[in-house]
């Protein structure tokens, strides 16, 4: 009887398991959309990344063989469909705000045109902003509220210490040069991990400090409308050799994010499924075996006159509480699972760390669960159904 | 949408295994359904005929096919049992007593022949009926008591009237009663494999009587238990037959009870030996 008892307890961990995991998959894949839809809508798609090869996202490694400078801003500026060219600088910088050190990414661009890039995008009230401020610093809201902390790192209004090292280009010495901005403005949080890390200076700033001698990093190219994307991204293409210049819209890395993750989860899908499958073969064997040790119960039972209709629903309602159980134990342990699993979730490269938080929509909880519980009373059809044809005789004889 | 592969493919797994299930679930409804319907329709004709019970046995015959060739287990064999009579089946190991028994209880099907109780031949029923006609006409008692020992004593008790459809409150009254009756009331908690094996016939006993048959077939009631416990038994059943009428079969090894009961059939290599009908009761 107590062996009976752990098979049960297993064969229903065997439902949990096959559930549990269809749950969390599926609560982690929703988490997922909604995260990658949240990042695009905070987005504009009208807006293209281009990159020199040389910072480009797949570009070739070899030296840049296009300079970015003013001419070829203007160049992509002439082109059709182009409304806007945002030219930037990028660098890494050492803030000091009252002792606190952060070492971050720092944009060199024209803070005015940031909505251009992120129409959603708001900032904190007292913050300011202007096309030339050579000392104006625009700060991210995961920069000025650093996560975990319970103070803000930096505030409007506030002055930080800009420290930039770099090795001397003659003598190969490391160098530093510091410099105080204010913080003019803080973003107000978006959402998006690019945008909320981002730190922001004028532009010229940046080219001076930084040394690019007016070498620009890349640029945002904002076509007329999303629809001019795909001719915009040719047109640079063709001008300039795929080779030598990345063209990369935001939306496509997350739509290339999504897919992978996507067919990721489908495949994981398949496994927990089969588990699932795996859990009812389970409650086909431990029904079956308790048919054949119980077999002296059931043939008394119908000598003295239970149906084979009783006999059947003994044994099913047998598997439905296996089943009632396994799927119901499985949802907790699925949604604990997703979780877990999504804090554990390892950041991307570039920053763009996503914290996706998973979402259990109810039609999916639901499916799950009716799929584990019509699965276990179907695995009990055939024990029952053994159970019920047995000859009182032939089971009183054992 | 690419967007939802996982969740489209969850849809469509369950969807079909939905569908799929719901079908075979729905056919095997209304197959248990046409198996129920089938069962109720010849219950009334058995009501009617319920008081007076009797027992007929014509030219019942059994056959065995074993690896060992043929083995005949009954031959011929024509009886018949009075209502409220206390019959009991003697005979060597393998003479087929047991196996005229398991008959008469519809637990066994014969090779030729038939059993009528209350003019019904038992054999025509289907399954259904078989189950309603032992659950309603017959006790059994068993020599192995056959109790079910996940359960308690009142559950076992109980459980003839749960098959038979008895509201919960005289089912228990009921059973309760019995187990009173029967000496075992205090026991009732308990799980048989606590009780003795006097107790746990008594239990059986009780289970017996649940539904308050007309005939009782006890195969070997006595055997498992020593002799005190074993007369104990016994004189229990000749009280049911005696000042509650019922009609009872009785297999036994034991010749001294065999000649306290009404009638002893003496079976050897299936046929009827001879009949002694004690006079003195």
């Amino acid at each position: 009887m107590k062996e009976r008892k752990a098979r049960s307890a297993l064969t229903i961990l065997m439902v949990v398991v096959g559930g549990g995991l269809m749950i969390a998959i599926n609560g982690m894949s929703a988490g997922q959309s909604t995260f990658v839809n949240k990042q695009l809508s905070t987005l504009a798609p009208n807006v293209l990344t281009v990159s020199s090869g040389q910072h480009g996202f797949r570009g070739p490694s070899g030296p840049p063989t296009i300079i970015f400078n003013s001419e070829v801003v203007n160049r992509i500026k002439s082109l059709p469909y182009v409304q806007q060219v945002i030219p930037e600088y990028q660098g890494q910088l050492q803030l000091n705000a009252m002792g606190n050190i952060q070492n971050v990414q720092v944009l060199g661009m024209d803070p005015t045109k940031l909505t251009l890039i992120s129409p959603s995008l708001q900032l904190v009230p007292g913050s300011t902003v202007k096309t030339s401020n050579p000392t104006g610093m625009l700060v991210g809201d995961s920069i000025a509220n650093p996560p975990g902390l319970t103070t803000p790192f930096v505030t409007v209004g506030q002055t930080v210490k800009a420290t930039y090292s770099f090795a001397d280009p003659t003598t190969g010495k490391l160098q530093t040069t510091s410099r105080s901005f204010v913080a003019t403005g803080v973003i107000a949080p978006t959402g998006n991990n690019q945008i909320d890390k981002a730190v922001i200076i004028n532009e010229a700033t940046a080219n001076s400090l930084f040394h690019k001698s007016g070498k620009y990093d890349s640029m945002a190219v904002v076509a007329i409308s999303a629809d001019y994307v795909n001719a915009v991204q040719q047109e640079i293409t063709s001008i300039y050799g795929s080779n030598n210049i990345g063209v990369i819209t935001p939306k496509a890395i997350l739509q290339t994010r999504e897919r992978f993750q996507s067919g990721n989860s489908s495949f994981i899908l398949d496994i927990a499924f089969i588990s699932l499958l795996v859990g009812t073969v389970g409650i086909i064997t431990t029904l079956y075996t308790s048919v054949n040790e119980r077999i002296k119960e059931i043939g008394t039972m119908k000598a003295i006159g239970a149906k084979s209709t009783f006999i059947l629903s003994l044994f099913m309602s047998e598997a439905l509480l296996i089943g009632l159980i396994g799927s119901t134990l499985g949802i907790v342990m699925g949604v604990n699972l997703a979780y877990v699993l999504t804090g554990f979730a390892p950041s991307s490269p570039g920053g763009a760390a996503a914290h996706v938080t998973p979402i259990f929509l109810l039609s999916d909880v639901s499916n799950v669960w009716i799929l584990s519980v019509i699965l276990s009373l179907a695995a009990g059809i055939f024990p029952a159904w053994k159970a019920s044809r047995l000859s009182p005789l032939e089971a009183l004889r054992r | 949408m690419h967007f939802k592969g996982a969740h489209c493919k969850l849809t469509l797994l369950t969807h079909l295994v939905k569908q799929v299930l719901i079908l075979s679930a729905l056919l095997f409804l209304i197959s248990m359904l046409v198996v129920r319907n089938r069962g109720v329709g010849s219950r009334t004709q058995q009501e009617y005929i319920q008081d007076e019970i009797t027992l007929r046995v014509e030219n019942l015959s059994k056959v065995y096919i074993s690896s060992m060739g043929k083995v005949v287990s009954l031959r011929n064999v024509n009886f018949m049992v009075n209502k409220g009579e206390f019959v009991s089946v003697v005979g060597p190991s393998g003479s087929g007593k047991s196996t005229l028994l398991n008959m008469l209880g519809a637990l066994d099907r014969p090779s030729s022949g038939r059993v009528y109780i209350n003019g019904i031949n038992i054999f025509s029923l289907n399954d259904s009926q078989i189950a309603t006609m032992r659950n309603n006409t017959i006790g059994f008692i068993f020599q192995a008591y056959n109790l079910i020992n996940r359960t308690t004593i009142l559950k076992n008790v109980e459980f003839p009237g749960i098959t038979g459809g008895m509201n919960d409150s005289d089912r228990r009254r009921r059973a309760l009663k019995l187990l009173d009756f029967l000496g075992i009331k205090d026991k009732a908690k308990y799980k048989p494999s606590n009780l003795s094996g006097g107790q746990q016939q008594r239990v059986a006993i009780a289970r017996a009587l649940m539904n308050d048959p007309k005939l009782i077939l006890a195969d070997e009631p006595t055997g498992n238990l020593d002799t005190k416990t074993g007369e104990d038994v016994f004189n229990l059943l000749m009280l049911l037959s005696h000042k509650f009428k019922r009609t009872i079969i009785m297999v036994t090894h034991n010749p001294e009870l065999a000649a306290l009961s009404d009638r002893a059939i003496h079976i050897r290599d299936g046929s009827i030996e001879k009949e002694v009908v004690n006079l003195e009761r």
